[in-house]
């Protein structure tokens, strides 16, 4: 699954231009699919027989857009305007890299010689309205040979491998949640399957509730990532969750209060099979759970999700011992469901 | 080699203030061709110098410094790294920043992030205190405690690539950009026959406040210096009038921290050779080695020749290869001159 997650990190898919990410899933899940298809947002939806067929709908979801920018504006002079896709902190993105478009044009997010700045003002955040992109042009006419607007841009693409089994990348979510589906896509499966690789989640869970209005699922587990903020000057209260605390399995975010009933199978399950895994001990963040436990007549929803540390930016970081389980006790979750028909 | 080659291949090493190693090595080996004599002193400055071969000959001095800016350790937080500067840097450029921290082999290591819902509506708007940031190395504190140890420093991860065509981005062209400009004059001049000796002073701990070209120049002790440093081309965020442009040129040092001779002189080479120039006025500290230069022992000539730059000390430092060729023409062509005057006197 690490070399499957790295591959898929590396790839671009800021909201609303997952193309490039669903083209390589597409063709990694066609042999090991029973029915395919796209819809108008994006969404790759794809079905899989198990042994039992005609139990309840299971919809297994991950998504794979990740934040990042989109080109607003081209100045005179050659620099870009930009606003983020999906929630980016614009602390994070000062003195980084982008890449815009399809031909990964390289762009750098600059800000002033600190020798400039005012002891007022490095305290200050610079407003996103008052970033701007350097690629290295001399002139409007030259930039908009490189770039148009509408352009989305990602962070920085290097994948890499550090410290005690640590990795780190930009996308991790959800590529992860991404590479756990395809891992568990490469399983004999107990029970027919649904597996939704959505779009825009990063900004409304957009593909996810067509999705839901389509796939009418009875249950369905949510594949994510999640802010882990086990940091030195985080308050214990805050921290939500840990790197090298295993599988997170939340009872509630701020967009879903989950099924009790699959957090209690899961977290079971979990025990049973020598699985390590925490809950998140702050409610934040949300999934495409949200939108899909209330979509139509509604699904019994649950989120197994893998702990990140500086998500939403270009050095997010995983530890591998968390997130390797993830298909193996998202099948044991479907072997407990068909069990149960 | 290519001056954008020497450019890309001195800024990939690693080498901040006081930690110089990586980059003495290297420019050692690069200027070696070119010169008659290379040593070092107590601040661990790299001398090299080219006699001219004439008695009496006059010595003229170029400067630019090694070091760049970067971090130290020193201290742990559960297995994260607690970090001082070495050098000026904006504290909004770091989080989610990758780190090399120079243990050996180096190892990465990530500034964290505050996440936002740890953060008061009020904190979201300001930067994060350097105090509250860590270094993530992904390890347990045993094992941060015994593969790093405290002193060890560190520099943004990375070197330096391509923006576009003629223009280069990243980390340390302040002013190992300039360590390559000086290396390329040096290889110009080993064709010609210039009528002084010429000693390249490849200075250590420039970020911390010029302390290596104190004892560099005063080992040294030449008659004329031309200090090579960065200066800031505007960008979108700066003010008119508090920077330089980008591709319009050298940027020529006016102001009490240059001897005005030494400054017109530079100024009538551009103009006779056509190398595009501009005038940088400072009326004080120019925060280059040649404020330190200036006042060694009985007093240097001094110059200061700078090559603009956006978004100085950040590691997306950005130049054009344009200016830095016009930096070398400027100072190949002044160490010719200082020979004629030496002709005449």
């Amino acid at each position: 699954m690490l070399d499957l997650l790295k591959t898929l990190c590396y790839l671009s898919g800021a909201s609303g231009n997952e193309d490039e990410v669903r083209d390589y899933i597409l063709e990694r899940v066609l042999p090991l699919s029973d029915g395919i298809l796209t819809d108008s947002i994006g969404n790759l939806i794809v079905t899989k027989k198990g042994r039992v067929s005609g139990g309840k709908k299971v919809l297994i979801c991950g998504h794979m857009d990740e934040v990042g920018i989109i080109i607003t504006g081209i100045d005179d002079d050659g620099y870009l305007r930009f606003d983020f896709l999906g929630g980016v902190d614009r602390r994070v993105v000062i003195g980084k890299p982008i890449y815009i478009g399809k031909d990964r044009i390289r762009g750098v997010i600059g800000i002033k010689p600190y020798h400039l700045v005012g002891k007022d003002e490095e305290k200050k955040v610079p407003d996103r309205e008052d970033m701007y992109i350097d690629i290295g042009v001399r002139s409007k006419n030259e930039a908009k040979e490189l770039v148009s607007l509408g352009d989305a841009g990602v962070f920085d693409d290097s994948v890499l491998e550090f410290g005690e089994g640590f990795l780190k990348a930009k996308a991790i979510d959800d590529r992860v949640g991404c590479a756990a589906m395809i891992q568990l896509m490469e399983e004999e499966l107990p029970c027919d399957c649904t597996f939704a690789f959505t779009a825009q989640e990063e900004v409304g869970t957009r593909g996810a509730q067509i999705v839901a209005s389509r796939v009418k699922p009875d249950i369905a587990i949510i594949l994510e990532g999640t802010t882990a903020a086990d940091l030195p000057e985080v308050p214990e209260g805050k921290r939500i969750c840990s790197l090298g605390g295993g599988i997170v399995i939340p009872f509630m975010d701020k967009g879903a209060i989950y099924s009790r009933k699959l957090y209690k199978t899961v977290t079971e399950l979990a025990d049973k099979n020598g699985m390590k895994w925490q809950t998140k001990t702050y409610i934040s963040g949300g999934t495409d759970g949200r939108v899909i436990q209330r979509g139509g007549n509604g699904a019994e929803t649950i989120a197994i999700s893998a702990p990140i540390r500086n998500i939403h930016s270009p050095a997010s970081l995983a530890k591998i011992s968390d997130f390797e389980d993830m298909p193996r006790l998202a099948l044991l979750l479907l072997e407990a469901i068909a069990d149960n028909q | 080699m290519l001056l954008k080659d020497t450019i890309i291949n001195l800024c990939g090493l690693a080498a901040p203030s006081g930690f110089e190693e990586r980059a003495f090595a290297r420019i050692k080996e690069l200027v070696l061709p070119y010169v008659d004599e290379l040593r070092t002193d107590a601040m661990g400055n790299l001398i090299a110098v080219k006699l001219c071969g004439r008695d009496g000959a006059k010595k003229l001095m170029f400067d630019a410094h090694m070091d760049e800016i970067g971090m130290i350790i020193t201290g742990y937080e559960k297995g994260f790294l607690r970090f001082s500067n070495l050098g000026g840097i904006d504290p909004r450029m770091l989080p989610a920043r990758e780190i090399k921290i120079l243990t050996d082999p180096p190892i990465f290591g990530v500034i964290d992030m505050m996440p936002p819902h740890a953060l008061t509506e009020e904190e979201m708007d300001k930067s994060i205190d350097a105090k509250k940031l860590f270094i993530d190395v992904g390890l347990s504190e045993t094992e941060a405690i015994k593969r790093v140890p405290l002193g060890t420093a560190a520099v943004f991860a990375g070197g330096v690539e391509e923006l576009s065509l003629g223009t280069l981005c990243g980390k340390s062209l302040d002013d190992r950009a300039c360590a390559a400009i000086i290396i390329q004059v040096m290889e110009r001049l080993s064709k010609k026959e210039p009528k002084v000796d010429i000693c390249c002073l490849f200075s250590t701990q420039e970020e911390l406040g010029t302390r290596g070209a104190v004892t560099g120049a005063y080992g040294v002790n030449p008659d004329y210096a031309v200090a090579v440093d960065v200066t800031f081309a505007s960008t979108p965020d700066t003010k008119k009038g508090e920077t330089m442009e980008l591709r319009q040129g050298a940027a020529i040092g006016v102001g009490p921290n240059m001897n005005r001779k030494i400054t017109n002189t530079l100024i009538d080479i551009a103009k006779e050779y056509k190398i595009p120039y501009q005038l940088e006025v400072m009326g004080g500290n120019t925060g280059t080695d040649g404020w330190v230069i200036q006042i060694s022992r009985e007093g240097v000539s001094t110059g200061l020749v700078s090559l603009p730059i956006r978004y100085m000390h950040s590691p997306v430092e950005t130049l054009d290869l344009s200016d830095a060729e016009a930096v070398v023409n400027l100072l190949t062509e002044f160490a010719m001159k200082l020979g004629e005057d030496a002709d005449n006197a």
